[in-house]
């Protein structure tokens, strides 16, 4: 019965651990992507400012998805 | 001296599974990236045989679970390891050569619990092990995958689906570098630990190591070796299967049901749960196909896949059984393992050439 409880425990970690990874990174690498394009659009259309805004928040995602990544691969070498 | 002549054989058996299951699982993990386009099939099978190997070393959850919350290690002897992947590799056979996709791991599992259940009963199996690490999250682990690249996609198409399909498109191939290799990460850790964890249960069976004892260093690089060489070796006649039969798919797609999988994989193995990493990748892929368009997945091709998803156990568990009591009618010495040998490569000689002659089977198996 405990045994059960804890696996049943570590399965609802596991389904949480997978939607906030697997949808979270994928949400922000899409905002960087949108960043990327947004900023190329706007520097065609010779809206430097705007381009530049674009650029940082496509900058930015991606910093959020490599340290999302480092710190999933920090969690699993931990044990 | 006989029990070594048998553990020696259980170690060889047991990392030449390793080795096929690392072959025929390099079409579920490069397949992906190769059909969108994200890489070149050469630099994707390297990529994946490198991070499978270093994969391997990341944890030891899932080798623990193998080795101890499965089947009870005090009746077990190296014997009944060795039938159990007699039944494995034969299931995988039996499913490579009617092009049955099936999975390695649970093949493994099977077939371990099986000869245990025919060498001393139905006590040597840790029911809650079983059920609560094994077979819950075989069910609960390839639907995650399918929500979770749904979910994803349907993201990824209101965030980026207003731009510019060329920028887009690119975008999501240099991240599917990425995914890609994240999901070689995570096979290679949870593919490999399997193989390692039942070379531990064969170890601790023969008294090498004490109960509940952690992998040795030497087992856990010869399994991460073995698992990295099949998939450098890779499964080119299957691999469109996954990347191309059950959807087709663009670079968004394929970066969620990667990430989706890496995600469910990498959690998992955290935790433990030795899974389908084929289940979970294929769930993956159909999540992000049915996500954009339900008829978009062929659901033919699917049904197989549930079909060979419910037999695997059982029937794996039924061949364990049977090498178990063919063994055991030449003894406890290490006479029965040698002929059970040398009786299964000539099957799998004659396999080999009988297929050859028919023509290579075209459905992924894997683990």
């Amino acid at each position: 019965m405990t045994a059960t409880i804890v696996e049943g425990k570590a399965l609802l970690e596991t389904v949480i651990a997978s939607v906030v990874a697997g949808i979270g990174v994928t949400a922000v690498f899409a905002i960087a992507i949108w960043g990327v394009a947004r900023s190329i659009d706007y520097s065609r259309d010779e809206r430097p400012l705007a381009a530049g805004a674009a650029g940082a928040v496509a900058a930015f995602a991606l910093l959020a998805t490599t340290a999302a990544l480092v710190v999933g691969i920090l969690v699993m070498t931990g044990g | 001296m006989s029990s070594d002549v048998i553990l020696v054989i259980v170690v060889g058996t047991a990392l030449a599974f390793d080795f096929t299951n690392g072959f025929h699982d390099t079409a579920n993990v490069v397949a992906t990236s190769i059909s969108t386009g994200a890489a070149r099939p050469r630099v994707a099978i390297a990529m994946a045989a490198l991070l499978n190997f270093a994969g391997a070393f990341i944890s030891i959850s899932v080798a623990a679970t193998v080795a101890n919350d499965v089947v009870n290690a005090d009746v077990i002897t190296p014997t009944i390891v060795f039938a159990g992947l007699i039944g494995a590799i034969a299931w995988n056979l039996i499913t490579w050569y009617f092009g049955l996709p099936s999975s390695s791991s649970h093949a493994l599992i099977g077939g371990v619990v099986g000869s245990a259940v025919a060498a001393a009963g139905f006590d040597a199996v840790l029911a809650e092990g079983l059920v609560g690490k094994v077979l819950i999250p075989a069910v609960v682990a390839p639907l995650l995958a399918f929500l979770v690249a749904g979910i994803s996609i349907a993201i990824i198409y209101r965030v980026v689906g207003g731009e510019r399909p060329g920028t887009v498109n690119r975008a999501f191939k240099y991240g599917q570098v990425v995914s890609g290799g994240l999901l070689a990460l995570a096979h290679g850790t949870n593919d490999a630990q399997k193989t390692m964890g039942v070379i531990t249960l064969a170890l601790i069976a023969n008294g090498s190591l004490g109960a509940g004892a952690d992998p040795p260093f030497w087992v856990i690089f010869s399994a991460a070796t073995a698992i990295a060489l099949g998939t450098y070796s890779g499964g080119w006649r299957i691999i469109k299967t996954t990347g191309t039969r059950i959807i087709k798919m663009d670079a968004a797609q394929g970066f969620s049901s990667q990430g989706a999988g890496s995600a469910v994989i990498l959690a998992s193995t955290h935790f433990g749960f030795p899974l389908s990493t084929t289940h979970v990748i294929n769930g993956g892929i159909m999540g992000a196909g049915a996500a954009k368009r339900l008829s978009a997945v062929r659901w033919g091709v699917a049904g197989n896949i549930v079909t060979a998803w419910v037999l695997t156990l059982p029937a794996a568990a039924g061949i364990g059984a049977l090498a178990y009591g063919i063994t055991h009618v030449f003894g406890d010495g290490a006479l029965g393992p040698v002929v059970v040998t040398v009786a299964s490569l000539a099957l799998i000689a004659a396999l080999f050439m009988r297929r050859a002659e028919r023509g290579a089977p075209v459905a992924a198996e894997g683990a």
